[in-house]
């Protein structure tokens, strides 16, 4: 009873070879239903991202036979030779497998670490299998506790704290000086790429208004139009810049167009509300002294990397306090998954046990014929009751022994003990 | 049998003050983990309740005001901030505020305790707050206090906020507590209750010594806390106007807070090194 792991990411694999190797969403029931037919006993998950693919196996076969199973489905299903990727291969079994999983599942193993897209992978990938009846106990099992050792490992730790992309660091900051931007109004100066996806994360954290700012005001309205917002050519900047909580700015003019002179003029005009100054273009459109500036925060592209660079490192710095949590919630899988190598016994213990009772208790029964049907329910309870207090002991004890001994000498003991030599598998 | 009880209920507020300090520093320094937070908020309601019935219990046991020693000042002092931070910790976005509040709060309140073990035992030294007129008056005052307490507390967070989003530093304590503009009402609202609650409370101090030269010497209006506390309501009514007006805000107006309960520092231990115990004094340690 084992679980493997097959798989190549982004640290052992070139991603040539690796969209060669992977599985588009609409294929994925069809590959799960190949691999399951390989191992019906068993189950797999199949977890293909643009970073990773990797499959997940749980089968009655060594560990060994599972590996060179996977990588024969992998070079049959794509056609590729296994010579090609085999070198790339990362493979792992049991312990390793479910540590693994735990990992990728916590965004440990990422390329950005502590990104929280991965967890929705893992989870859509989970379903997909179990949606075609491809998984089992065991794995379900795993995959369900990976969830939970994600959601542990995100509310004891800071690893997914602070946004690592430059756009997504802007937002963030602005959230962390306005709070809400519902009642909040963005001005967006030029029309360059990067503040333009800026534009849409505000948009997408509810940003109040878009005013658009362009030199060419044919170009604003475009853009206004698109973002439902206010256009207004660069000459009336000045003008309406006392309106702008947000600011980014992205033309591509010589020499700088805002200074701090126009700030604080602005400021004057707006009751000294801070303003959030977003500086990307290179070069740049505000003069870095504004930044000197009371209530106002310029961040040029360069800051902005910093403060994503400092979060990467910040969650860098928590990884070992995720391992930490990881590795005991391996220790408590392997417990739990070593455990049941003892419910087959417990079950025909429990099941030996029952038809004792059962035998007595008729022929207690036929010897007492006056009791009412109420009475005979009652002591048929009782003893119920009796048989599973008994067992309730020694159950649990099974289970402990297993983890800590050698599982076949234990249970050999048990069966021996209850004559269970027969029945029990 | 009631010195014991009053003990006991007093001592479990301040163990309960330090404790949700202790919770709140956790969450400071620890991971983000905002049941260590909620923790923190509970523990210092429950402490206020205990600080509550201790000044009940010596007010009904031995008619002491809680204004007549250093321990019952401090206590209804430690009380009132406590309450305060509750109430504007109320929202789960201001909790974070706590770890602010709460570690200074747990020093006075260990201060507070300190002085209790002597004062609580002896006889309340005999002074005009069986007027109700001067009991009102002080409590006020006290709330005030409390007020601007908290108010400076906010104003270091927003201090410590903007300094760090100025110099690109938003990792760490910066990613836990509230937003600039969430600080910055949080402040005014504080101001906006204190700044008008003391300056009633000065007038009516005032009008009071005016109206009844006895007991109080000719003399009065040199008593240090009366000159600082006019600086103090200087500085917060500037600060009320000013940011009401749209003069002053963000840093300026959180330093100038600041400064305001520097004051009101300053104020307790010039009381203390003058050794001044006269009815201007906030109690008799």
């Amino acid at each position: 009873m084992s679980v493997a792991v097959t798989g190549v990411s982004h640290k052992t694999c070139p991603v040539e070879l690796r969209e060669r190797l992977a599985f588009p969403a609409d294929k994925l029931p069809e590959a799960l239903g190949r691999l399951h037919r390989l191992f019906p006993e068993g189950g797999c998950v199949i977890l293909s991202t643009c970073n990773r693919v990797e499959i997940y196996l749980r089968s009655g076969q060594t560990a060994e036979a599972m590996h060179e199973a996977i990588r024969q489905f992998l070079a049959d299903y794509h056609q590729v030779p296994q010579e090609e990727f085999t070198p790339h291969l990362y493979e792992f079994a049991n312990r390793e497998a479910v540590a693994h999983l735990f990992k990728v599942s916590c965004s440990l193993d990422s390329m950005v670490v502590g990104e929280g897209e991965i967890l929705g992978q893992v989870h859509d990938a989970y379903f997909t299998a179990h949606a075609e009846s491809a998984t089992d106990k065991v794995l379900s099992a795993l995959f369900q506790r990976a969830f939970k050792v994600a959601k542990e490992v995100r509310t004891k730790s800071n690893i997914g704290a602070g946004k690592v992309s430059v756009a997504s660091v802007a937002v963030d900051l602005a959230v962390s000086i306005f709070t809400e931007l519902a009642g909040k109004t963005a001005m967006i100066i030029g029309s360059g790429e990067t503040g333009e996806t800026a534009l849409r994360h505000l948009v997408a954290r509810g940003i109040g208004k878009i005013i658009i700012v362009n030199r060419t005001l044919e170009k604003a309205q475009e853009l206004a139009a698109e973002f439902h917002g206010e256009a207004l050519p660069l000459s009336q900047l000045q003008e309406h810049l006392h309106r702008a909580d947000i600011l980014i700015s992205s033309t591509s003019a010589p020499t700088a167009i805002l200074k701090a002179a126009d700030f604080q003029n602005a400021l004057k005009r707006r009751d000294r509300a801070p303003v959030f100054a977003i500086d990307i273009a290179v070069p740049r459109d505000i003069e870095p002294d504004v930044n000197s500036v009371d209530n106002v925060y310029l961040y040029d592209i360069d800051a902005l990397q910093q403060v994503a660079d400092q979060n990467l490192e910040a969650r860098r710095a928590e990884i070992a306090r995720c391992l930490k949590i990881v590795d005991a919630q391996v220790d408590r899988f392997v417990e739990w998954r070593q455990s049941l190598y003892a419910e087959p016994t417990i079950v025909s213990m429990a099941q030996e046990l029952h038809l004792i009772r059962e035998r007595e208790l008729k022929k207690t029964l036929d010897s007492l014929p006056d009791l009412t049907q109420k009475q005979r329910d009652e002591v048929e309870y009782l003893t119920k009751r009796i048989v599973n207090n008994i067992l309730q002991r020694p159950m649990s004890q099974i289970k402990q022994e297993v983890i800590r001994e050698d599982p076949h000498r234990v249970l050999h003991l048990v069966k021996r003990l209850f004559g269970l030599e027969e029945s029990a598998g | 049998m009631t010195i014991i009880i009053t003990y006991t209920i007093f001592f479990l507020g301040i163990v309960m003050l330090v404790a949700a300090a202790g919770a709140a520093l956790g969450y400071l320094w620890g991971p983000n983990n905002d049941r260590l937070l909620r923790l923190a908020a509970r523990a210092t309601f429950a402490g206020a309740v205990c600080l509550f019935i201790t000044s009940w219990l010596r007010l009904l046991a031995w008619h002491v005001v809680p204004v007549m020693s250093g321990a019952d000042s401090l206590n209804l002092f430690v009380m009132l901030v406590a309450i305060t931070a509750f109430a504007v910790c109320a929202k789960p976005r201001r909790q974070a505020l706590l770890s602010f509040y709460l570690p200074p709060l747990a020093l006075i309140a260990l201060l507070c305790a300190m002085l209790a073990v002597q004062e609580f035992r002896q006889p309340p030294a005999e002074k005009e707050f069986s007027r109700l007129f001067l009991v009102i008056h002080v409590s006020m005052a006290f709330l005030a206090y409390a007020l601007f307490f908290v108010a400076s507390m906010t104003s270091a967070a927003y201090a410590f906020q903007a300094r760090r989003l100025k110099n690109r530093q938003t990792t760490g304590l910066f990613q836990k507590l509230p937003s600039l503009e969430n600080l910055d009402h949080t402040l005014f609202r504080l101001i906006k209750i204190g700044y008008p609650l003391f300056a009633i409370t000065l007038v009516l101090g005032l009008l009071y010594a005016w109206k009844t030269p006895d007991p109080l010497s000719s003399t009065w209006w040199l008593s240090p806390k009366i000159l600082l506390s006019l600086v103090m309501v200087l500085l917060y009514g500037g600060s009320y106007h000013a940011r009401a007006l749209g003069l002053l805000r963000g840093p300026k107006l959180a330093y100038l807070v600041f400064g305001g309960f520097t004051v009101l520092l300053v104020t307790y231990l010039v009381m203390v090194v003058l050794q001044v115990t006269n009815y201007n004094f906030y109690g008799t340690a």
